[in-house]
Formats: structure tokens, sequence, C-alpha cells
């Protein structure tokens, strides 16, 4: 190649464009409320779609907890509002699969995916690389209308007559392929198929766009080791979205294909209701390994998010800088990777190749060494720091506690000769709760609780903050520390009623007790909620621009910040985010240049 | 909000000459028509290899193995030259390739897996075996299926 | 090439492009990682199912039709043209974004144009081979009787070959009507109404047991996986066509040179070559190996 080079001047100045104009110009209500292009409007609006979302696969796990806590007994205002789903009063079989399902969709995909990397990725990537917005607005406001197109399909197939799909948020077939075989298989399924496939178009909107902003879009010296935890964090989410949300596609348009057209993917040698079916060739397990290759990311999906924020949150207010921020970034990597090599360990029972299966064990195991080296790096972050609780701060302690916990029943069940005793009981609903569920929501309410006042320019009511904190810590373990128990003495989970086993009564009281909690921590969520919508009008005011004393470039914009996020010129940046309590000062910003006596962090 | 109209975040532009574009593409064209001629040779004597009498598993194995292998130089200069991927920088050309070796593993597993699939149901479902396997032809002249051996499903 | 300007620009320190690219072109490679996947996880599967299974019929006995040939066996032929068509393309759409990069309008348009043939011109043959396979009549036998059936998602007609007593006891179970087919076939002495005049028995020995090609049905997932992959490659190249369309409206009306370059042209490029990229895997798995 005898390519020609020509040097342009290296007077690259950010990308200020014609923004000023932005922020002057009268914007109607549609084009700054819905149809905006403006990534923290983006980032509120996929917010509170979550939080609608978090109520709705919240409740259902009450509901199913009253099943579950109660069998038998009548609660006659659920055949008010159910019908004929909760004849009597009490919860029906296809009720409380339909339940079920839906929790776990809901809560794994619209509330943890979109919910929170759709609202952090959006708010904060601008924000901490200093950008005046995505590197493209109009892909970032698409994402967020195929995700509430994806939210339409799914709540409107609550509301058809046979119901929501009803085969597990993991739609194995054949039985999820299957119309015949239950009711949540007929139009409910389809609806499923074809929101997840505008789902997954939304995420790769999406991904593609932080990929790109946290690349291209960082100003001047925000070399890549100085971008804050949660940028890195955020972007190997992208990248796992990008690289595993595709193979999910292709899983549920091969379903989508055998349900409608009768083709022979996923299924073989069926009998349904005395019914012979002609399919025959396919392979149910070939769908499961489509559906882990992005389920197993998925979690991480889930996860690196909230380890992110709760990284910047425990560093900002230890006051002091995270502890081996390489380290750190080392093992978000090398998740990053082991999450695509580990997929099988979800299988180790569905007649998986055992040497196979022995491989994914391996794999999975060493999963365990970066997130030690993680949960060591938080602990020694807090390590002699001039703690100050604040409510984020509270429940970035409570991540690191839940992920502790969590993360090692995963060393059990990563063991294919431990999982094949306990798979599909308790245990598995108790490990992937605490660590993946709990913990990311965790993780959530610390980023809530910390960039509110950037995202409204008020505070949430702290009061009620520790209130949320406490009960919803308690209430955490309460719930799901017995499901331990009950896991190794084989209680399987997905079981409508266990009345019939004699040795498992015993456990009868502590599912009520587990019932009750779950209802009480539902009503403090509820709680939550309205602090933050209370707090949105009404709330605190907020009056400098960096209330927490951080370091990060989002805290030298205004207040409220118009689209285009700083006023004047996008700061320059001179030092890495962590410097908290050095030279005998509490903090010094990203944006400070390097004094000449300074010491080296 | 147009970025593209300044692409502030170019620092230079790239600048081919004629002489140098046209020598490239032409030499690409003829390089990938040549690959696939061999391919489609090798795909005629797999076909005949097939039709005789007793196929060697291990040569048509061979075969195909030697397809796979021009299908990635093809792969390669599609995206090498067609592409530009050549002429980018090199950390761009990592950021691409790289996350492709995941492939490898997602590849190995699913064949493997589906390989086990086979031999489990052989040996647990006899009539899936009896049904399934091509019976042996005595002297048949016709395109005789492979006997056992699996074929190569790559990627 | 881009070593001198390596050695004097960092790179990674903000305020850049770390790949000296726009983002919509780095968006776009990413994309087409991405759709990689979706691909590589079709093809992974065909992969696997292939693999599970004890028999797969042999792509030369499939895919031997050429249009306006009959019957003729010709293995590999028609794919190699569709195959040529894609490369040709590829090459064409090169030279657009070549011209786009000299703001070159007229020629940005005729070789656009030339893409936008070739896209339908490989749409075409694909229309052609679907139709053939689909409404194709193989002998087939199912259930003991012999049937005509075309290759659709729900059977495949290209299983192992039937011989022998099997052969007779089918061929004497199978109606008048298919039997009347395969002889017509094979030799055009009588007329199909005349064979549908007589006794089965002599039909039945009309039949030239070792010159007839009749199969039991095979795997059904390969139609499924046939269809389902093509067709998804073929909605690639149908979208990639419009693209080009699209491209080539906004040249025409100067979009692109009022706008000072052309690398929207660059990006649909990207997607084009990308469709001609999964074309040499969907050829290797399904007609090569």
């Amino acid at each position: 190649m005898s390519d020609a080079i020509q040097l342009h001047s290296e007077t690259v100045v950010g990308h200020d464009l014609h923004h000023d104009d932005h922020g002057h110009h009268h914007q109607s209500f549609v084009s700054k409320y819905i149809f905006s292009m403006d990534h923290k409007m983006i980032a509120k609006q996929f917010l509170i779609t979550g939080i609608i979302w978090a109520i709705i696969g919240g409740l259902f796990s009450v509901l199913f907890r009253l099943q579950l806590g109660f069998p038998g007994e009548s609660f006659p205002i659920l055949e008010t509002f159910f019908g004929n789903w909760a004849k009597g009063g009490t919860i029906q079989p296809e009720f409380y699969y339909a339940l079920v399902t839906m929790h776990g969709t809901v809560l794994v995909f619209f509330v943890l995916t979109a919910g929170l990397s759709g609202t952090f990725s959006n708010f904060l990537i601008p924000l901490q690389v200093g950008a005046r917005d995505m590197a493209s607005p109009f892909m970032n406001m698409l994402s967020y209308w195929f995700f509430f197109m994806a939210s339409i399909v799914m709540i409107a197939s609550l509301f058809i007559q046979t119901g929501p799909a009803s085969g597990g948020w993991t739609m194995y077939p054949p039985l999820s392929a299957l119309g015949q075989a239950s009711q949540g298989s007929k139009a409910g399924a389809d609806m499923w198929l074809i929101s997840m496939a505008l789902f997954i178009v939304s995420q790769l909107m999406a991904g593609l766009n932080y990929i790109s902003t946290i690349l291209n879009m960082r100003t001047k010296g925000m070399s890549m080791t100085r971008l804050p935890l949660t940028i890195w964090a955020l972007f190997f989410t992208a990248v796992l979205g990008v690289l595993s949300f595709p193979v999910l596609l292709s899983g549920a348009i091969l379903l989508l294909f055998d349900r409608n057209i009768g083709t022979s993917f996923f299924l073989s040698d069926i009998v349904v209701n005395g019914e012979v079916l002609p399919n025959e060739g396919g392979s149910a397990i070939l769908f499961q390994h489509l559906f882990w290759f992005l389920g197993h990311p998925e979690v991480y999906i889930i996860l690196l998010p909230a380890m992110g924020m709760v990284s910047e949150v425990l560093s900002v207010n230890s006051r002091k800088p995270i502890f081996g921020y390489m380290a750190m970034l080392g093992s978000l990597f090398a998740i990053a990777i082991l999450a695509f090599l580990v997929w099988a360990h979800h299988m180790f029972v569905t007649g998986l190749n055992p040497f196979l299966g022995s491989v994914f064990v391996l794999l999975t195991l060493l999963i365990a060494v970066p997130s030690a080296i993680k949960v060591f790096n938080w602990l020694t972050t807090l390590w002699r720091g001039n703690i100050r609780f604040t409510p984020a701060m509270l429940f970035g302690i409570g991540f690191v506690s839940l992920f502790i916990s969590g993360g090692l029943t995963g060393i059990w069940l990563g063991n294919s000769t431990i999982d094949i005793h306990l798979h599909d009981t308790m245990f598995v609903v108790a490990h992937f709760h605490i660590v993946m569920g709990v913990a990311s929501m965790f993780g959530m309410f610390a980023g809530i609780y910390h960039w509110f006042p950037k995202m409204f320019g008020r505070f949430l009511n702290n009061t009620l903050g520790y209130l949320h904190f406490w009960v919803t810590m308690v209430g955490a373990y309460l719930i799901f520390w017995p499901m331990h128990y009950q896991g190794l003495a084989g209680i399987p989970r997905r079981y409508l009623d266990k009345g019939n086993w004699h040795s498992f009564n015993q456990f009868g009281d502590l599912d009520k007790m587990i019932t009750v909690v779950s209802i009480v921590v539902f009503a403090v969520q509820l709680m939550f909620v309205f602090n933050f919508f209370y707090s949105i009008f009404k709330g605190r005011k907020v009056t400098s621009t960096n209330p927490w004393g951080a370091n990060t470039l989002e805290w030298t914009t205004p207040i409220n910040p118009g689209h285009g996020n700083w006023s004047g010129e996008i700061p320059e940046v001179h030092r890495w985010p962590y410097d908290y309590g050095k030279d005998g000062r509490e903090f010094i910003p990203q944006t400070e240049p390097v004094g000449a006596n300074e010491s080296k962090h | 909000m147009q970025h593209t109209e300044s692409a502030s975040e170019i620092t230079f532009h790239h600048h081919i000459d004629e002489k140098t574009f046209k020598r490239n593409v032409i030499r690409t064209t003829v390089i990938l028509s040549v690959i696939t001629v061999i391919e489609l040779v090798i795909g005629l004597i797999i076909y005949t290899m097939h039709k005789g009498p007793d196929p060697n598993t291990y040569v048509v194995l061979a075969f195909k193995g030697l397809v796979c292998i021009l299908t990635l130089a093809k792969a390669y200069y599609i995206v090498s030259v067609f592409m530009h991927l050549g002429d980018e920088i090199r950390n761009m050309i990592m950021t691409i390739v790289v996350p492709l070796l995941l492939f490898v593993w997602f590849i190995i597993a699913f064949i493997v897996d589906g390989n086990s699939y086979k031999n489990l149901r052989n040996d647990y479902d006899k009539h899936f075996q009896e049904s399934t396997t091509p019976a042996s032809h005595h002297g048949a002249a016709e395109h005789a299926p492979e006997p056992e051996a699996p074929k190569p499903g790559k990627q | 090439m881009a070593t001198t300007a390596t050695a004097q620009t960092k790179w990674w320190s903000g305020g850049k492009s770390p790949f000296n690219t726009e983002y919509g072109k780095l968006m776009m490679w990413y994309f087409l990682m991405s759709d990689a996947f979706t691909f590589g996880a079709f093809l992974i599967s065909y992969g696997s199912i292939r693999f599970s299974q004890n028999f797969w019929p042999d792509p030369n006995a499939v895919f031997n039709a050429f249009p306006g040939a009959g019957h003729a066996n010709l293995p590999l032929a028609f794919v190699s043209v569709m195959t040529f068509i894609l490369i040709i393309s590829s090459v064409t759409m090169v030279l657009a974004v070549h011209a786009g990069h000299n703001n070159n309008k007229k020629d940005v348009v005729k070789w656009l144009a030339w893409t936008i043939v070739g896209g339908f011109a490989f749409l075409g043959c694909q229309a052609w081979e679907w139709h053939h396979l689909i409404t194709g009549e193989h002998a087939t036998l199912i259930d003991g009787t012999i049937q005509m059936v075309g290759q659709t998602t729900r059977v495949n007609p290209w299983g192992d070959l039937v011989h022998g007593p099997e052969l007779t006891a089918a061929l004497q179970n199978s109606t008048q009507h298919t039997l009347a087919q395969i002889v017509s076939e094979h030799s055009h002495t009588y007329t199909h109404d005349q064979l549908m005049g007589m006794p089965k028995q002599q039909l039945v020995d009309l039949v030239n047991e070792a010159e007839v090609h009749i199969r039991r049905n095979g795997p059904v997932a390969f139609g499924g996986y046939f269809y389902g992959i093509t067709g998804f490659h073929g909605f690639h190249v149908f979208s990639g066509v419009v693209i080009n369309i699209v491209m080539l409206v906004m040249t025409q009306n100067n979009v692109f040179e009022n706008r000072g370059h052309y690398l929207m042209i660059e990006k649909a490029g990207l997607y084009w070559h990308f469709v001609d990229l999964v074309w040499v895997f969907v050829f290797l798995c399904f007609y090569l190996i």
C-alpha cells in the first residue's frame, strides 16, 4: 500500500458543534419529553419504564408467593381481579406458570437489562467520558422506542385469552413450541418471541451506540485508563450484548419457525395428548445451547453495570481511591470473556455430553478468580476509609455482601457433580436471585440514589432511603437464605403445590414466612417508588454542582444540564477519576491539571 | 446533531492512488475467482468419490477440510481488501478479529454435543439407529452416502 | 501505511477517534460483527443437527438442476453462477465506494446501478432454486408406498436409495398415478393416459428398477435449515439491494454532493460485502461439504 497520508492539523476539539443553539431553542413537549434525542431524557425514559416493569414483575412474584406460602387457601380478592385465572380465589396452575414465566422475563430483560444498563449507560456514558451526547442520538432514541414496542407486545400478551407465555422464562421447547401442550404456548409464546426480537433490536442499537461513544467520543485527555470503572463496566456490558443477543435472535427465529411453519429444528419424537407429531430429527438441547449462549452473558449484562456503579459509589463515599484500578479492569475483562465460554453449565442434566460438561465445569470455576479479585478490591477500598453512609453507599455495601453470599453458592452449582443433586431445586432459585437479581437491584438502587441529584436536580428523601435499604437488605436475606435449605432438602422449583410430599411439609411454615417477608419487601419498594416520584417534584433541591464531592466529569456540568451537557467548552481531563484523599486534599476532580509537586498515584 | 458533518474524530484522511487501487481490485477479483473454481473442482471430486463403489471416508474428509480452509482464505480477501479492513489502524483490526475467536469454542462445543447426541441415541434408541442408518449397498454403483463417519458441518 | 502517523499520534488519549474512523463506520463494523454471530448461530446449529444424524443428504444429489436443462444432472453448476454473481457485484460495489472517495458522482451512480442489477440477479436465481426444490417431484418411499414429493420444511426426499425386494414391494403398494409418473420420467414410449389405462402389474414391470432413483425420506431438518439460512441470507441481500437503491436515489439527488463526502456509500458498501462474505460460508456449508 502506498497510501499518501495527509496529516491534518491536530486541533481537534471534542465535538463541540452547534449545541449552544439547542439549549436556547424552544422545544415542544413532544421533542423534549417523548421523542427526545437527549441521552439524559432517554435515560429517564428507560428508568421510568423499568420502574413500571419492576412493579409489574414484583407483583407477579408476590402473587405466586401467595400460592407457595399458603397453598390451598382462598383469597377471594384474586378472583375479583383475575377472574378465571384465580377461580375461587386460588391461583390456577396455568396462571401460576404464567406468573413465574413473566416474572423471570420481565425482571431479567425489561428491568435489569433495559432498565439498568439502558438507564445508566445512556445517562453516564456521555457525561463521564465528556461528550455532548451519544454518537448517534437518533439511534439512541430508536433504541428506546424499540424497547417500548417490545414492552407493548409483552404487555398485550398478558391480556389475551390464552394468557402470556408460560413455559418458563427460558422458553424451552418442546413445551414452548407446541400450542397443544399448554395454554401459554399458544399465542402468548408467539408474542413473547416477537417481543424479544424487538427487544434484541433495541439492545443492539443501544449497544453499538455505547461502544462507539466510549471509543470515539472521549474528551481530550480522557484516555481509556482514565475512564471511571462505571464506563468500563458499561463498555463490557455493551460488548456482551452486541455479541450474544444475536444468538438468541437466531434461536427465537428458529423457534418461531418450529411453532408456525412445521419445521423440526428443536422437535423430535413427540406425543402430545395421544397425538403423534410428525416432527423428527430436531434437538431440544440445541435450543438450550442457543438460549444459554445468550443467557449466560446476559447474567453479566445484568451484573456488570451494577459492579461498575458500586465501584464508583464505594470509592466516592469512602473518600479513598478505588483499590486496584487495573486489577478491577482486568477482572471485568476476564469476566466478559469467560461469560462466553461457560454457557452449558446451565445444562448439566439435559443429556449434555458429560465430558463436554467437565470442560464447562473447569471454565465456570475460573470465573471465581476475577470475581474474588473484585470482591477483595471492594473490601480493601472500604478498609480504613472515611465512610459516609449515604443510602447509595449502603446499597453499594449491600451489593458486595449479596455478591459474596450468592457467588459462593455459584461455586457449588458450577460443579456438575453437585449440580446434579441441586439442579432445579430452590437452591438454584436462592443462588441466582441473590447473586444476580437482588445484587443487581442493589447496584441499581445505589446508582439511582447516587445520580438522582444529577438526573433531576433534587435529592431523594434520606430517611425513606435508609428505611428502604434496611428493610430490603434484611428482607432479601430472609427470603432467599431459607431457600438454600429447602433446595438442599430437595424441594423442586416451579412446583405449584408440594402438599403431596410429606417430607416437604416441615418447610410449610418457612414458606409462609418467606411469603410474608416478600410482601413486606414489595411494599417497601412501592415506598421507594413514591419517594422517587415525590422527590422529582418536591425533593430537597441540589445547591452545588458537586454534592458528593466526586471527581468524575458529570459533576462539572450545571446542576440541570441542558442538551449538550456543558454550556461552554467540554472540559479537558488531566488525571484518573480516583484521586481521593491525596496530598491532604479530600478530592481532586479529573479536570484539574497535575501539579508540579504532586505525588504519584 | 450531525457529527458526520465535521467528523471531528478523524485525524487524517487516506488517499489511495488510482493505479494501486485498480491493481488491488483486479488481483483480488482474480484470486477470489480462482479459489472458487478450485472449490468447485474439489466439490466435483467429492461428488465422483461418493458415486464410486467405496468412498474413502478420510480422503473425503481431507478434501472437505481443504474447502473449509479455502473458504477462510476467501473470507480473508473479502474482508481485508473489499471491506478495506486491511487499511485500518491495527488496533481496530484487532477489535474486529479478536472477538471472532469466540467462534472457536462456539463451534467445537456445539458440534461435539451434536455428535454426542447422535451417539447417545444410537446407544439407547435402537429404533432410531435402525431407521436412520443407511443400509450397506452391495456394490450398488449409486451415490452411496457415506457410512457412519460424521460429516464436517463446519461453521 | 499509517505507521508514520501512529508513531506521532497518541491515539487513545481522547479528543479523537482511536481508530481514525467516524463513529458511523465503527457502528457498521460492530453491527456486522454481531450479525456474523446471528449467521454463525444459524450455521453452527445446522452443523450441530447434521452431526446428530446418522445420515445426511449429499448436496450434489440435491442441487443438480440448472434452468432450462431439464433433468440433466449438473451438480454445483447453478450455485457457481450465483456465487460469481455475488463476487462480481461485490467488485462493482468496491468501485462505487472508490468513486465516492473521489467525489465522482457519475461513477458512483454507474457502479451502484450495476451492483443493484447483480443483487436482483442473485435474488432471481435464489427464487428459481427455491421454486425448483419446492415444486420438484421426487419419487420417495414414505411409509411403504412411493409418493411424489418436493423438498419442503416438512419432508425431505433425499434419503437413502431403496433397492431389491423392498423396492419391488413398494412399487406394488403405490398408486397407478405415481407409477405412471415414474415410468414417464425415464421413457416416453407411452403417453400418460396410456399408462393410466394399463393394468397395474404391467406398469410395475415397466419400471426399470436399476434405473429409477427412489429414495427414502431423509432428515427433515435439511429443508428447514436450507430454507431458513438461505432465506435469511436472501433477506439480507434484499435489504442490501434496498439500501443500495436508497443510496442511488440520494446520489442522484445530489445529497452526498452537497454534503461534501460519500461516506454513506462506504457504509452501504460494508453491508453489501458482508452479504457476499456470508454467502461464501453458506456456499461452503450447504453446497460443498
